[in-house]
């Protein structure tokens, strides 16, 4: 049973933004659920009210000069079956077709995956190594948020108290732009996950990113490790892929716990590292 | 019909006007009530159960316009508008549904617990996917756990009924 | 869990044995740490705790008990508190040192740190990191009260 609270069902992100304003930590804003509810269910947190966004409209993929761009409250059903992300994007399908179940995928969105900052989560990882930007919007204002910069800390992201992340847009990749995104886990959510993204010219590997997730408190993209591989001849990057992968695991502040050993995700990172890089470069 | 299942004070009640199992159904719920409360405790539908609590094993599972959610994480009030099916719902006129038949039939079930939700995700799975291959079955019925049959029985089922299913559309 | 933790302070030894048993100022030093109160000196002591890791907050009114001390150099003791909004427990076994070197002391402390209930939940890993923080702050804010002093 949860304890009770009250509903609103605001029609505009200003009044939502408004809402959080009024109310601050006693109220939070409601999506699918599943995350939240969890939490809420467990007694870690109460509110006197939740804000569904659901009635916003903000669930649309659409793609225009050169941009994709994700409605935040797109399910991660949505995505996956989405025309436009099969063709624009088969990566991000990928990784949508494999997060958590498909009742999770049913109700759970992409921008309350991202804004509840779980660790254990995929699609951060991936959408900072595509280069993603995030909007948060409270009504009066818009600012765009790379995603790279958008994950602070274990459930923390840089999103203001009263803002509400409304859409994700992604650059549409090149031809030659390749994108890979590998995890691992054997518990219910997953323990390590690998993102990276590429260009290929020629023999050429260039402008590469890569990103780590699960293994530590937020995801982070790993400079250092890109720094081995971009504009590398794929013989030489593949040489460098080990240290990349050493250097990335350092990177990926894992800390032992039921998910394993430090020294095991760090290890594991370097393997996904690995195996991301070949199914990218092909 | 206007029911509740509890009231306090001024409490906020939401109508919820929906279709469960084929009929209209009208109540009131409070916000925070839970989907899977409402429908066993206060409908009266115990097939969906309510085991892990954390959406993870699937036996709560119920069909929301056809596609699978975990009851015991879904708002009750998130169904206004839409169609729910149940278990109870799935047999029409007494007789059993192709799943249902199949899973007595290549004994698709042991203890029973896990199955309502088994057979509701698989029925979401053949309106998707009439002919599906044992891994896109395999993934798509990954969230529903059975701690008995070691799911091959679950699978013989699934295929024998989409068979059946598929046959019965020639 | 246990933690392990060393800073150099620019002080003598006298001086930062004498912040210790200053409640209020010691306290201060522990992020998130409010309403100090002496029960009996040098022996029991209250406090209350308070912690947040993105949207969950504990608040643990502590007691802190003194188990061990010797003069100068050592202090044992035991900081147990319960979050009923939450059903958490929490309970630190700490051992302080105190080594005097050229005019510096050297303060160590290793702290056994059981969180038990919901907040465990939330990831032995998180917990984790969130502890080693507050102790890594709280080392760093010690020797900087001290050495301000100076």
């Amino acid at each position: 049973m949860l304890r009770r609270f009250r509903l609103e069902e605001p029609d505009s992100v200003a009044e939502v933004a408004e809402l959080l304003g009024r109310f601050g930590d006693a109220a939070k804003v409601y999506a699918g659920g599943t995350e939240l509810l969890l939490v809420m269910k467990e007694g870690l947190v109460q509110y006197e009210r939740l804000i569904n966004v659901k009635k916003l409209g903000l669930n649309k993929i659409t793609t225009e000069n050169g941009t994709v761009t994700l409605g935040a409250l797109c399910t991660h059903h949505e995505l996956e079956k989405s025309a436009i992300l099969q063709q624009q994007l088969p990566a991000l399908v990928r990784l949508e077709q494999n997060v958590a179940n498909v009742r999770v995928r049913q109700a759970g969105t992409i921008g309350g995956n991202l804004c509840f900052a779980e660790p254990h989560a995929d699609p951060g990882t991936l959408l900072m190594a595509m280069g993603a930007t995030l909007v948060a919007d409270k009504g009066t204002s818009r600012r765009e948020i790379l995603a790279q910069d958008f994950f602070v800390d274990a459930y923390e992201t840089s999103l203001a108290a009263d803002e509400v992340l409304t859409e994700i847009r992604l650059p549409r990749p090149a031809e030659n732009r390749k994108s890979a995104y590998l995890k691992f886990g054997y518990l219910e959510r997953p323990s390590v996950g690998v993102a990276i993204a590429l260009s290929l010219n020629g023999d050429e590997v260039s402008d590469v990113k890569i990103a780590v997730g699960c293994a530590g408190p937020a995801p982070k993209r790993v400079a250092e490790a890109e720094a081995l591989l971009s504009g590398k001849g794929k013989q030489e990057a593949s040489r460098n892929l080990a240290q990349a992968g050493v250097i990335a695991g350092k990177a990926s502040q894992a800390i032992s716990d039921l998910h394993g050993a430090q020294d095991y995700k760090e290890h594991i990172v370097g393997v996904l590292l690995k195996r991301a890089y070949q199914a990218a470069v092909g | 019909m206007a029911t509740a299942m509890s009231r306090h004070g001024d409490a906020q009640t939401l109508p919820v006007s929906f279709t469960l199992n084929g009929r209209l159904q009208e109540i009131d719920v409070e916000p925070h009530e839970l989907l899977l409360d409402v429908v066993r405790d206060h409908l009266g539908l115990t097939g969906a159960k309510r085991s892990c609590d954390v959406e993870v094993c699937g036996a709560c599972t119920l069909l929301i316009d056809g596609r699978p959610v975990s009851a015991c994480t879904t708002l009750a009030f998130e169904v206004r508008g839409r169609s729910v099916m149940t278990i109870e719902g799935l047999a029409v006129n007494g007789k059993l549904h192709p799943l249902q038949e199949a899973f007595i039939e290549h004994g698709g079930f042991q203890c029973g617990f896990c199955t309502p939700g088994m057979i509701l995700a698989s029925k979401a799975l053949l309106d998707e996917n009439p002919n599906p291959s044992e891994d896109e079955l395999k993934h798509f019925m990954h969230g529903n756990l059975c701690r008995c049959t070691g799911y091959k029985k679950i699978i013989e089922s699934i295929m024998a009924a989409a068979k059946k299913m598929r046959g019965s559309r020639a | 869990m246990q933690f392990q933790k060393e800073v150099e302070i620019l002080a003598p030894r006298e001086k930062v044995w004498a912040f210790i048993w200053d409640v209020d100022r010691f306290i201060a030093c522990v992020p998130g740490c409010k309403d100090a109160k002496t029960v009996e000196e040098g022996k029991r002591y209250t406090a209350t705790m308070t912690e947040k890791v993105g949207p969950f907050k504990v608040e643990f009114p502590t007691t802190i008990e003194v188990l061990e001390r010797e003069e100068l150099t050592h202090i044992k003791a035991q900081a147990s508190g319960a979050d009923n909004k939450i059903g958490s427990r929490m309970k630190i076994d700490l051992d302080v040192n105190l080594r005097a070197q050229d005019g510096k002391t050297i303060l160590g402390f290793v702290a056994g740190v059981d969180i038990l209930g919901k907040l465990a939940a939330l990831g032995h890993g998180i917990i984790k990191r969130k502890a080693d923080q507050v102790l890594d702050e709280f080392a760093q804010a010690v020797k900087k009260k001290l050495e301000g002093e100076a």
